[in-house]
């Protein structure tokens, strides 16, 4: 085992809007990497949903030369994370392909639940961590707080922690010379038979998938023969490089660096990220730690908005797959909205983001159906079986019990909004766990929370009731019995399959009135009277009535108007387009997804 | 059947409602934009040789704001130009504020012999409230000098404080006045114009109240003997507008003046909104259309349906047959199964039941094509 010297492997982790992308940029920016000129903002998100949402989804790396004060010249890989909960994985992915850890902290808000959650993931993956206080310039920056705040609720020294703007490129030579002095040099041996971590991937359309790696021992280059180790399939290397940003080739990639490798892999499924590279010819015996099997959390039904473009919305699912192994889906039909998929994502932010981005970078219009999770029912017959379309979910006489997903929620707030945060997840059948005084301004509730009352609408509610102070986290911790049932949500007699969903048996008849009173509204008026019913097991626990429509009449129709007239009326048939037919009522697409949304506070 | 339509766009003053083509500041150019209209109509003339107009419809704005010597005029032009028919309908709208016994004197010599006159409410307070120039007395008096004539009386229903009570004195001081043909218009809010911010604030009736008042108007009005023939016109038998008439039947007509609009040969086109450009137009001899579109087979189709169905007879559907050769309740039988509620066939006819003529867009868009 040997150490290179002269390499640095870091990432950095911080909460949503604490500077990373902007950090990263500056860094690019003072080694060279970009001239000023060129600099767009934020160069590592670039997608455009991750610039306007000041998120970061794919993790992109970068390779930088600094020649530090000591005089030596210096490779950094700086690897970027994704900053939400969703990506957790890739979080951890990414961490394990490092030896250190920029957490930045803001100087004016100090600790958040997710900074938490990543440090305690670096700190699990053994890293160096270096915290950084960015935001100094701002008038509200209470460093010297803040640093006792990291010591008190992370145990890490702050004491010398580099004081920055990044936003100003204030101190970020001091960054820059911690980064030597702090992180370890990778420990490495070049002679050790290949075993490299693939932290990401994606589908290029020219070189085929393009594998992240961080090599850990050994080398890999042009005309190897490789395999992971969980798949079989053995690839010939076709190019290696580095991030330069953006793809540049290097012969071969050696112990300690990181980079990437192409070898005409068709499809991303076929490689695992987590998984490890290895040489097929003269492959290591162990797999580096820490591979897990992602799973769907959340799952929804997307069906075009315009029925006619399924195949279109395939398209775009498929090729959306190609990038993001973690977006499952198989086909799906519905009485209501016809042929469509059911999908599996990470969580809600990964479930909007495939949602926007199918939106967008398809210009395909897209009906969602309400979120859900994978529920696991134990039927009389003994079988046991996990549903996650309420459509699917076996008859009433057929079920033993059911269970459902819960998660063990961190939350962090000022304790001026304790009050609102605990009524809150009470109305949510939170159990309260315990509550931890972090400083006198900041404390950590900790609850069980059902995953299906988090899915719909629990960020905005805890945002809105402590005025955006209050920081989120969840994980999975595992299944228990609840009382559920399916509510069906019926228009003129009929079910409308896309509006059933199992909801917990309290708070059915709530979420059934609700429901109805937003169809109520959402619902145009017809020919006819339109009941809405919502029912369970065919008792029906709350009714609407949509009016019948009384006046629908161009008044005057004279000469000039003909063509106005006509293309008025053109205008209510091609709005008929986006109506989807339930029994004999005419339902807008957008309601579908309007009623799910809108959860009454 | 082939009509002519004559836009006189000046007024005293603008309705707080009124979204037409009308420039009260421009009475001044009174006679000049005359002196093009009847240039425009020679302009037209050799086209127009084939045809026999059976109507001269002249509306506004507000015709009767103008000397009654220019009408007589414009009817002389029209005369002069084109063939019209001897039993020609030929109508002028006139505001009850602006008539006086000598203009109807001449309007009658000139042959008109039909009348529109803008009543919209017999409630004083309503009238100011729309910024007519009117009041009930003055709409008395103008009804006095067309005693024992052919006219009409127009009424708008879904006005700021308008009770059932109110329409149907409305529709009665109308009746009574000697009117033998009424129409019935359901206020319509038009973005930019001063209502709008009426309509925005709440403060007209909603469409349920609408079609409230609407019921009660067409329960009186058959009452007092006027039948509806379109949704919102209503005549005692006999004097249906034949005017409008052809408008729901996709007859041909031609627009002259500012903003008129023509439909010939399946062509329909508009004149400028623009008077100065107008007048630009026409004193250098070129026609001052605008939008100019051609109907194609599917869209006269179109038309032809949405017009008919209009109308309290409905679609005819032997004519349909051989105008668009081919049989409607076969073309259309998903549709004609989809509103079977809603529609009758009478012999040749297939109508709007009554009841739901008032909510007639919503099955008229079932007989649409989709793109």
């Amino acid at each position: 085992m040997g150490k290179k010297q002269n390499i640095r492997n870091f990432c950095i982790i911080a909460h949503i809007d604490h500077g990373k992308s902007t950090l990263a940029d500056r860094l690019m920016e003072r080694t060279g990497q970009v001239s000023e000129r060129d600099m767009e903002e934020q160069l590592l998100d670039s997608m455009d949903i991750e610039r306007e949402r000041g998120i970061t989804i794919k993790l992109t790396p970068v390779r930088m030369f600094y020649k530090a004060k000591d005089g030596v010249e210096y490779v950094f890989n700086l690897i970027d994370t994704p900053g939400h909960v969703d990506f957790t994985y890739e979080v951890s992915r990414s961490l394990a392909a490092c030896e250190g850890a920029i957490l930045i902290v803001d100087a004016s808000q100090g600790v958040e639940a997710q900074t938490l959650a990543n440090v305690y993931l670096a700190l699990e993956n053994d890293l160096e961590i270096l915290p950084v206080i960015n935001k100094i310039d701002l008038p509200s920056a209470q460093p010297e707080v803040v640093k006792q705040e990291i010591e008190e609720v992370i145990g890490l020294d702050a004491s010398n922690a580099p004081l920055i703007s990044a936003k100003e490129g204030l101190n970020i030579d001091d960054v820059l010379e911690a980064i030597v002095s702090t992180f370890p040099a990778p420990e490495c041996d070049d002679t050790a038979p290949l075993k490299a971590l693939i932290f990401d991937s994606y589908y290029d359309n020219y070189k085929g998938v393009i594998l992240f790696v961080r090599v850990k021992d050994g080398t890999v280059k042009a005309g190897d023969k490789i395999k992971t180790f969980r798949s079989d399939k053995v690839y010939e290397v076709v190019e290696t490089g580095v991030f330069a940003p953006g793809l540049s080739p290097k012969n071969g990639l050696f112990a300690g660096e990181v980079g990437y490798v192409a070898a005409s892999i068709k499809s991303i499924q076929d490689v695992a990220v987590g998984d490890t590279l290895i040489n097929a010819d003269n492959p290591a015996n162990e797999p580096l730690p820490g591979y897990k099997k992602v799973q769907s959390v959340v799952f929804c039904g997307i069906y075009p908005l315009d029925g006619s473009k399924f195949n279109d919305l395939k398209d775009a699912i498929l090729k959306l797959q190609l990038n993001d192994a973690s977006l499952i889906f198989e086909p799906d039909s519905s009485v209501a909205l016809g042929f469509g998929f059911r999908c599996g994502f990470l969580g809600l932010l990964h479930m909007e983001i495939i949602q926007e981005r199918i939106e967008r970078e398809f210009g395909l219009e897209i009906i969602t159906t309400a979120p859900s999770v994978s529920y696991k029912v134990l039927k009389t017959d003994g079988e046991e079986i996990f549903v996650d379309n309420p459509s699917h979910l076996p008859p009433v006489s057929e079920i033993e019990h059911m269970e459902e997903p819960i998660v063990k929620a961190d939350i962090y707030s000022p304790p001026d909004y304790l009050g609102q945060i605990m009524d809150l997840c009470r109305e949510k059948r939170g159990t309260f766990l315990q509550m931890t005084y972090l400083d006198k301004s900041r404390v950590r509730l900790e609850y069980h929370l059902p995953l299906n009352e988090i899915i719909f609408d629990f960020f905005d509610a805890i945002k809105s009731r402590t005025r955006g102070y209050a920081s989120f986290d969840y994980e999975l911790i595992g299944y228990e019995t609840s009382k559920l049932v399916k509510l069906d949500i019926m228009l003129n007699g009929e079910v409308c399959d896309a509006l059933s969903m199992i909801v917990h048996e309290d708070s059915a008849y709530t979420r059934g009135r609700t429901l109805c009173e937003n169809l109520k509204e959402a619902i145009p008026r017809q020919l006819f009277e339109v009941p809405v019913q919502a029912a369970i097991g065919g008792k029906i626990i709350a009714r609407e009535t949509v009016k019948a429509v009384r006046k629908d009449v161009l008044a005057k129709c004279y000469g000039g108007d003909i063509t106005r007239k006509k293309k008025l009326l053109e205008k209510q048939k091609e709005g008929k387009k986006r109506m989807r037919q339930v029994g004999n009522v005419e339902v807008p697409s957008e309601v579908f997804m309007q009623i799910l949304k809108t959860n009454k506070d | 059947m082939a009509g002519i339509y004559v836009h006189i766009p000046f007024c005293k003053s603008k309705c707080r409602y009124c979204d037409f083509a009308s420039f009260p500041d421009k009475l001044c150019f009174a006679e000049s934009y005359m002196a093009c209209v009847y240039r425009e109509m020679a302009m037209r003339k050799e086209e127009l040789k084939g045809y026999t107009f059976d109507t001269l419809y002249i509306g506004g704005g507000t015709p009767s704001v103008i000397d009654e010597n220019y009408i007589a005029m414009l009817v002389a032009a029209a005369r002069k130009n084109f063939n019209i028919a001897k039993d020609a309908e030929i109508t002028i709208e006139m505001n009850p504020g602006t008539v006086s016994a000598k203009k109807i004197e001449t309007y009658l010599k000139c042959g008109i012999n039909r009348f529109s006159v803008g009543l919209q409410t017999a409630v004083d307070s309503q009238l100011a409230e729309l910024g007519r120039i009117h009041n009930l007395k003055e709409f008395l008096l103008c009804t006095k000098l067309l005693k024992g004539r052919n006219f009409s009386v127009d009424v708008m229903i879904g006005l700021k404080n308008q009770t059932i009570a109110d329409i149907e004195k409305t529709i009665e001081t109308a009746a009574y006045s000697g009117a033998n043909h009424i129409s019935m218009y359901a206020l319509s809010p038009e973005d930019g114009t001063p209502i709008y911010s009426d309509y925005l604030n709440g403060e007209l009736p909603d469409n349920d109240q609408v079609a409230e008042m609407y019921s009660a108007g067409v329960k009186k009005l058959k009452e007092l003997g006027f039948d509806r023939y379109e949704v919102s016109n209503f005549a005692k038998k006999g004097f249906e507008s034949r005017h409008n008439l052809n408008y729901w039947r996709r007859g041909d007509y031609i627009g002259f003046g500012v903003a008129a609009s023509s439909c010939i040969n399946n062509i329909r086109f508009t004149n400028t909104f623009d008077l100065d450009e107008y007048f630009k137009c026409i004193l250098s001899n070129h026609l001052a259309v605008k939008d100019r579109e051609e109907v194609d087979l599917a869209w006269q189709e179109e038309e032809f349906i949405m017009l008919a169905l209009r109308t309290s007879r409905g679609l005819n559907l032997k004519e349909y047959a051989k105008l668009f050769n081919k049989n409607f309740t076969e073309v259309y039988a998903a549709a004609i199964q989809k509103v079977g509620t809603y529609i009758e066939v009478n012999g040749d006819f297939l109508k709007i039941k009554d009841e739901f003529l008032f909510i007639q867009n919503s099955i008229i868009v079932e007989f649409l094509r989709t793109e």
